[in-house]
């Protein structure tokens, strides 16, 4: 074998991988055999290796042989180049040669072609007659292909167009998909927080209408009978309208909401109007797609969601899933509000209870007071009118004339008459006294008898009027300013006359004015301090302690009024701050007292409260606000 | 002279029924709660004809007590079986007035018509005499 380094270089451009090989085994004893399966790599080979000679298929994909020639002959123009070709068709030679090669090989190839390549290596070069027309022709070509060029190109450019339009609907619907789950996340988190019920539906389908565009939603509940779905809640005019005329639909399979709670499924009309099973609603006669979405939690269908469109094809994929996503959290928001309306009508329903206890207490302990309180007026009223009589029939005894004055004599007279008018016969009641025995007579007659009935009278009747302070006082306006406690308490105590040693006070150094009204706090102090030394009546040694300080939060005051009295007994804890009751009995207590107290204490956003175990004195705490 | 001992802490009450009772012609002796009831009984024990007591007022350990009349009632009951009692009430506890009568009370009074006192005391005293 030769050495190759020294044989000719043959570059073979051709595409067809059969004729590759049978061309490298004629021509591989006498030539280096380079290959190119497409013009392009072929014309970089052409410039890298320099061939001695370029053998050239004429059906070449990306371009025609005879333009792969014209670029060669450009590039080398000396090497020549050999357009091998199955075209039989007149004229294709000529061209061949026009368009620059040197010869022109029909396909199919046999034993002769390396003789053939020898030649065209040796110097031959095919005679083209008619030059100008050949070449005129492949011009033609040139221009043919040039101009398919430009069509291939700009419907490569329209094809562009339309992928970039298709990327922008694609950028467009994964925004929109961005902003329906951002919604449906928002709607999630703002109607899981909202626990009123009306509110909670209200918002939902005002977002759902709003965010996502459509002209109705609306939700419906399922009746306590689950026979009927009730409208809840509805967007705008027609919602308005079919609220207010109680609008609901059994559950049932007539209507897509019916259905979506009966099969716990989704319901999707993208056309409604085409349907026609399809519930119409006279409220909505613009729609033209629908769905309703179940509302379920832990498989108990609650309602269902209805959205609803005035476009055919409203709902895309997307928005299914995310009105889905949405229906799920407001089916959560539901059952938690559902949960808390149960839970705050339990708890109306003990409040009220509570307060009919209270209030039966309080006019229980009213009437009891009063009562109590009017019992000496009768009794008293009775024998000041008995005394009267008697005195009476004293003064009638005057000898008018010896007072020596006319109108007191005619003040004497006018006392006969007007008795004698009113049926009091004072000549028997002259009788009777004078029938008594004497000590008798004097314990009758007696003018400190007649003063103490009428301080009985008065003092009962004024105890009783006394409940007007106690209802009215923390009523009253306040005027609020910064207060020193300790001093005001201070002056209270002294106020209160008790034996010396029995108030200690203590002040912390760190303790803030009081915000407050000064005469209403001065009452609280002065009954809590007043109310412990009446506890106290049986105790020996009977101490109370005030101290005062900064409370636990820094923005109020604490003062507590502990004594060591018997204390307050575990089952009237919690009465001692009702209207009227009282523990005192007698000992003139309105039972008005701590009902103020507590009264006067939240009023100014404080806190009273007690501690106290029976046997062991009692302690209250008064939080009241501290200057800012 | 028949006297009565009378128990009520209400001073008010205590006194306007002391004058109506001493008008009537009885003696009257006063406490204001059970210990002072029991200690001014023992100290006239044999004088005291008949007792009014109240049914709520400080008990024997001073505290306020809604019923403590009855414990005085107790008390001087075992003193004296056959002393006569009338336990006095506010005009709401009628109920637990009739369980006065049922705890060894001759009678009992609603508060009020003072009067009454001085009918129903005569009206007892009468009886067993």
């Amino acid at each position: 074998m030769s050495d190759p380094r020294k044989l000719p270089q043959v570059l073979y451009i051709e595409d067809s991988d059969e004729s590759r090989s049978l061309v490298r085994r004629l021509l591989a004893d006498k030539y280096v055999v380079l290959e190119a399966a497409n013009p392009l790599d072929g014309l970089q080979l052409a410039e890298e290796t320099q061939p001695n000679l370029i053998l050239l298929d004429h059906d070449l994909p990306q371009m025609s042989g005879s333009e792969v020639a014209t670029r060669l002959k450009k590039m080398l123009p000396r090497t020549p180049i050999v357009i091998i070709s199955g075209d039989t068709s007149n004229g294709a030679r000529e061209r061949a040669l026009a368009a620059g090669a040197v010869g022109f090989i029909l396909k199919p190839i046999d034993d002769s072609f390396a003789d053939l390549v020898d030649e065209y290596l040796q110097g031959k070069v095919e005679k083209l007659e008619h030059a100008e027309k050949y070449l005129q022709a492949y011009q033609q070509e040139l221009v043919e292909r040039l101009e398919g060029k430009i069509r291939q190109l700009s419907s490569a450019l329209e094809k562009n167009k339309h992928l970039l339009q298709q990327n922008g609907r694609m950028f467009a619907m994964l925004e929109r998909r961005h902003r329906l789950l951002e919604t449906a996340a928002r709607v999630g988190q703002m109607v899981t927080s909202i626990l009123d019920m009306d509110d909670l539906l209200r918002h939902t389908v005002n977002i759902i209408c709003g965010e996502f565009n459509f002209y109705y939603s609306g939700i419906f509940l399922i009746s306590d009978d689950r026979k009927w779905a009730i409208l809840r809640a509805g967007y705008a005019e027609a919602g308005r309208k079919m609220m207010a005329e109680n609008y609901r639909l059994a559950v049932d399979e007539k209507s897509m909401i019916g259905r979506a709670i009966l099969d716990e499924q989704p319901q999707i009309a993208l056309d409604a109007v085409g349907e026609e099973s399809r519930f119409k609603n006279p409220f909505l006669p613009d729609t033209r797609s629908e769905m309703a979405l179940p509302l379920i939690v832990d498989s108990i269908p609650l309602g269902a969601l209805t959205v609803q469109s005035n476009q055919l094809n409203a709902f895309s994929e997307d928005d299914i899933t995310s009105l889905q996503a949405m229906a799920e959290q407001v089916a959560i928001a539901i059952n938690n509000a559902q949960l808390m309306n149960k839970l705050e009508s339990a708890n109306a329903e003990i409040l009220r209870t509570k307060t009919y206890e209270a209030i039966a207490t309080a006019t229980g302990e009213a009437i009891h007071w009063v009562g109590n309180k009017a019992a000496p007026i009768p009794g008293s009223v009775q024998r000041v009118r008995e005394d009267v009589r008697y005195l009476l029939a004293l003064v009638a005894q005057v000898n008018a004339s010896a007072l020596k004055n006319a109108a007191l004599e005619s003040a004497v007279q006018k006392v006969r008459e007007e008795a004698e008018a009113l049926g009091i016969d004072l000549k028997a009641v002259l009788a009777e006294m004078s029938a008594m025995k004497p000590y008798r007579l004097q314990a009758l007659v007696s003018v400190e008898s007649l003063m103490e009935d009428l301080d009985i009278a008065e003092n009962s009747a004024k105890t009783i009027l006394d409940i007007k302070e106690g209802l009215i006082g923390p009523a009253r306006q306040r005027s609020d300013a910064a207060v020193s406690l300790s001093e005001m308490i201070s002056n209270t105590v002294a106020n209160m006359g008790l034996p010396d040693d029995v108030v200690s006070m203590t002040w912390s150094d760190d303790m803030p004015l009081a915000q407050v009204d000064a005469r209403q706090v001065e009452q609280v102090f002065n009954n809590l301090i007043k109310n412990a030394w009446e506890a106290m009546s049986q105790t020996f040694e009977p101490k109370i302690f005030v101290d005062g300080r900064r409370d636990v939060d820094p923005n109020f005051v604490l003062v507590t009024v502990k004594d060591n009295g018997p204390g307050i007994p575990k089952e009237i804890q919690e009465k001692i701050w009702v209207s009227f009751f009282t523990t005192k009995g007698g000992k003139g207590g309105t039972g008005l007292g701590l009902s103020a107290v507590m009264q006067i204490v939240q009023q100014h956003g404080g806190k009273i409260w007690l501690e106290s175990d029976s046997g062991h004195g009692a302690k209250f705490y008064v939080r009241l606000p501290a200057v800012k | 002279m028949t006297t009565v001992l009378l128990v009520d802490d209400e001073k008010l009450i205590q006194r306007s029924l002391e004058k109506t009772l001493l008008r009537a012609g009885f003696d009257v002796l006063t406490a204001s709660d059970c210990t002072a009831g029991r200690d001014m009984f023992s100290q006239n024990s044999g004088t005291v004809d008949i007792a009014v007591l109240d049914l709520n007022m400080p008990g024997f350990d001073g505290v306020p007590k809604n019923d403590a009349g009855f414990d005085l009632l107790d008390e001087l009951k075992k003193q004296k079986s056959d002393l006569p009692v009338i336990i006095l009430t506010a005009y709401d506890e009628v109920n637990k007035a009739k369980d006065a009568v049922s705890k060894g009370a001759n009678a009992f009074f609603v508060k009020g018509r003072e009067q009454g006192l001085v009918e129903l005391v005569q009206k007892i005293l009468s009886a067993n005499n």
